[in-house]
């Protein structure tokens, strides 16, 4: 494991001790290289994770996120090129030093053994995730968003330190490769309920759960791209995988403490879509979209067969790999058009054909079009919570249908029709943005041929 | 017709910025009358208005000092250096040699070897007579239980 946080902690000196002429190369290329090592973590066991030491360990379930995590690091600094041009070095080197802490954390969160050092970490994702919001977010409603992504998350969380503290006491230990082996049945009982509530509420405010997810629209469209990228890529992502850890411990009482939790996204999914039909804020519908597809996961995280937890890995990688490239087919708009209203700058397809085309291609994915891994983590979810309760299938198939009118709704506005007549002088697409599109889209092209990595711990 | 070659001639000169006419002269067949532009020679007036789609002051046009500009610096070497990193290190590396990588991964969690063991297990148990699967997990004789407390 030393392998990924060693040179991941020296990309900070190279940022600070690099020429000024040299920093986005620098580190562009040296985090595209610790990404290729990342692809390492695929030598899964059928029966057993990588075991690196006391400390970190890798299974399937951890090592898509974090190859995820890896190769994503190279995309924000490359997206971050441009809005950062004006601002003096120091400046540019913190923000790049802010991503470069950010990853250190995601990958010692994906990778920890021990729950108490995966909580630390967790919280500490929180800190220059913040300060990339504030900092460097474009309007003053920034602050706001800081505050309620951070308290929002920290309200969420405490019960859960409570509650890791609680388990070490009685259990011994929380080294989770011992707990998984040593759990007990927890018996249903009043302290137990509040046990699994706190257990599961700060992955339910991360996720986020629908009645939870105020601070997602916030944080979202007020972050830079890079804040932007990596918030609806990853860290959303920790909740999904914390969930899946964490109800290794609460079992049998997850099988009816679920239930308001799943009639929460269930509504909540369908919901967020619709709102998404009535955005003007592009940045907003997608952050929108987001919590739509993550209440998919929540749900099939919930019923906890083999197949929803194939689901609901496929889908959070492909989620996590589609919404960046959507995040930063708006930002290309927003640096030309500064603003993010859709219908401002629309008809784009006559003025940037082939951003156009990633447009497109974006969309469609968006869309779970076979036969791309969102659809199949879509469809296995689908399929998990018919065999769960039939009714499902109504308010899945209907989420279906508004997740492709909101998705097309997004292409036609922006790029179909006249193009309004002041978008005239918009610069053509740069060759930076154009790669950041395909290295968005070619992997989520090749894990359509080759799923199997993505299809998590019970495969 | 003269007139109507008359005007793209002038077009044609107002476009490529020569003066259209040094003379002013009469047409004989149409109307037109060719005249040359008071304006020729001055400088265009600063726009007195500011539009929307004009672009905004602090905003800066890669292309204009760097019609070639990929978009990552001002500087023509840093840029073309900097798209260089990006689709050697990215592409070609990453992507193919990464995608080579996982596309020969060997038996990635052991399916291929489960099918084989299973396949051979089948075979050895129909042999012997054995039953294909056992409801007992682990073999009750070898299980040890406490003694009953009462």
């Amino acid at each position: 494991m030393l392998k990924y946080i060693i040179p991941t902690m020296m990309l900070m000196p190279l940022t600070w001790l690099s020429k000024n002429s040299m920093i986005w190369i620098n580190t562009t290329l040296h985090s595209l290289l610790i990404s290729l090592t990342s692809l390492l973590l695929l030598n899964q066991f059928g029966d057993n994770s990588l075991n690196f030491s006391l400390t970190f360990f890798s299974d399937s379930l951890s090592t898509p996120l974090l190859i995820l995590t890896m190769w994503l690091l190279p995309l924000m600094i490359m997206a971050s090129q441009h809005h950062l041009s004006k601002e003096n070095l120091a400046r540019k080197k913190l923000f790049i030093s802010m991503l470069i802490l950010l990853q250190l954390f995601l990958i010692m969160t994906f990778t920890a053994t021990e729950l108490i050092f995966f909580y630390i970490m967790f919280e500490a994702t929180l800190v220059p995730t913040l300060i990339i919001i504030t900092r460097w977010g474009n309007q003053t409603e920034r602050l706001n968003a800081g505050l309620y992504f951070l308290f929002y998350t920290l309200a969420g969380s405490l019960p859960l330190l409570v509650a890791l503290i609680y388990i070490q006491n009685t259990m011994g230990s929380l080294n989770f490769l011992i707990l998984q082996y040593w759990v007990q049945p927890m018996p249903n009982s009043w302290s137990n309920t509040f046990m699994w509530l706190a257990c599961m509420m700060a992955f339910m405010v991360k996720m986020p759960l629908y009645g939870l997810h105020l601070w997602l629209p916030k944080a979202h469209v007020e972050a830079p791209i890079a804040g932007s990228m990596v918030l609806a890529a990853i860290l959303l992502k920790l909740g999904g995988y914390g969930m899946m850890r964490i109800t290794l411990l609460l079992n049998p009482i997850t099988d009816f403490m679920a239930y308001p939790f799943i009639m929460l996204s269930l509504w909540g999914m369908i919901m967020t879509s619709s709102i998404c039909l009535r955005q003007t804020d592009l940045k907003s519908l997608i952050a929108y979209s987001s919590v739509s597809h993550m209440a998919l996961v929540i749900v099939a995280i919930l019923i906890q067969t083999p197949w929803s937890y194939m689901g609901a890995t496929a889908l959070m990688i492909a989620h996590g790999l589609t919404s960046s490239m959507l995040f930063c087919l708006a930002n290309s708009n927003y640096e030309r058009v500064h603003s993010r209203t859709m219908i401002l700058a629309r008809g784009l397809q006559t003025l940037l054909p082939l951003m156009a085309a990633w447009w497109l291609l974006a969309s469609l994915t968006n869309l779970a079009l076979p036969p791309s891994i969102n659809l199949i983590g879509e469809l296995f979810v689908v399929m998990s919570t018919f065999s769960w309760s039939n009714i499902t299938i109504i308010l899945m198939g209907l989420n279906m249908v508004i997740t492709a009118l909101y998705s097309l709704y997004m292409l036609i506005t922006t790029q179909r029709g006249k193009h309004t007549h002041h978008i005239n002088n918009i610069l053509p697409s740069f060759t930076r943005e154009n790669a950041l599109m395909s290295l968005h889209m070619l992997p989520l092209l090749l894990l359509s041929l080759n799923p199997k990595i993505i299809l998590g711990p019970l495969y | 017709m003269l007139g109507l070659c008359g005007r793209r001639l002038l077009a044609v000169a107002a476009t490529r910025g020569l003066p259209a006419a040094s003379v002013r002269w009469e047409s004989s067949s149409s109307r037109a009358v060719i005249a040359p532009s008071t304006l020729a020679g001055k400088r265009p007036s600063e726009p007195t208005l500011r539009w929307q789609e004009d672009p905004e002051p602090e905003d800066e046009n890669l292309y204009e000092k760097n019609p070639d500009s990929h978009g990552y610096d001002k500087d023509p070497a840093v840029d073309v250096w900097n798209m260089r990193v990006v689709f050697f290190f990215g592409f070609s590396i990453v992507l193919v040699l990464g995608s080579t990588f996982v596309a020969y991964l060997p038996d990635y969690r052991m399916q291929e070897w489960a099918r084989r063991e299973a396949e051979r297990l089948v075979k050895y148990r129909e042999a012997h007579g054995l039953p294909l699967m056992e409801s007992n997990c682990f073999d009750p004789s070898k299980i040890q239980l406490p003694e009953d407390e009462d």
